[in-house]
């Protein structure tokens, strides 16, 4: 007996489909590798345009040399409370120095990105910003990346 | 997420710290950790700079331990946010 009784038939409830796995292998030891982040937290630099808070789909280059102090975040998505104190708490480059000069991983990228997650046009994230930012990593040399805001 | 899966298809590996296990694993995450944080602190608490160092120093040490997409490592540390 076959437990299907009508074929193709769909639920009345949406229910979200889990895309198919994608996976890039290692292939360097930790300690040799440049090492970015990437946030979805809306950290960019204080004199950088602010996300637009109704959802936005754009990216903030945040290159190494700005200091952490002169990063901030815009995002309407979270409690901004902690970041507001500390970047660290969704960016944490500051760790990621000290990782470096520990001789953990080799270095810390040139260039990290900021964008607004939890929103916004998916379609754009999907096809535009995210290979964008992708390209950009493998500009800068990029080994491995860091997200936060999951 | 959808940035991360676009990185990852890029040829460069990733993995997120998450707040929310259940979401990255839905969306399609290929490595994940979760330390019990909130969403407005995935790196630990503000000022912390040793519980930051640690998960963010145990996060990138998965890299060379997970072998398989969609595994999230669960990591012992806890903050939770004064609201």
């Amino acid at each position: 007996m076959s437990l299907t009784s009508i074929k193709g038939l769909q639920s009345e409830i949406f229910v979200p489909i889990t895309p198919s796995p994608v996976w890039a292998p290692v292939t360097k030891p930790l300690k040799k590798m440049v090492v970015a982040i990437a946030t979805a937290a809306g950290v960019h630099h204080k004199e950088d345009k602010r996300f637009n808070l109704a959802g936005d789909f754009t990216f903030r280059k945040i290159f190494d040399t700005m200091p952490s102090k002169e990063l901030m975040v815009s995002h309407g998505g979270y409690d901004n409370g902690d970041v507001n104190k500390d970047i660290n708490c969704m960016f944490p480059i500051d760790p990621l120095h000290k990782l470096a000069a520990d001789g953990v991983i080799g270095a810390v990228a040139p260039i990290h990105i900021g964008f607004m997650g939890g929103g916004g046009n998916q379609d754009k994230f999907k096809n535009e910003t995210g290979p964008e930012i992708a390209e950009i990593f493998k500009n800068a040399g990029v080994d491995a990346v860091l997200l936060t805001a999951g | 997420m959808l940035v991360q899966r676009s990185i990852e298809a890029a040829g460069i590996p990733t993995i997120i710290i998450a707040a929310l296990p259940p979401v990255v694993k839905q969306t399609g995450t290929p490595r994940a950790v979760a330390p019990l944080v909130p969403m407005g602190a995935n790196a630990g608490a503000p000022n912390d700079f040793e519980m930051q160092y640690n998960i963010v120093k145990d996060t990138l040490e998965q890299l060379e331990i997970l072998d398989t997409p969609g595994k999230i490592v669960s990591l012992p540390y806890e903050y939770v946010a004064k609201v």
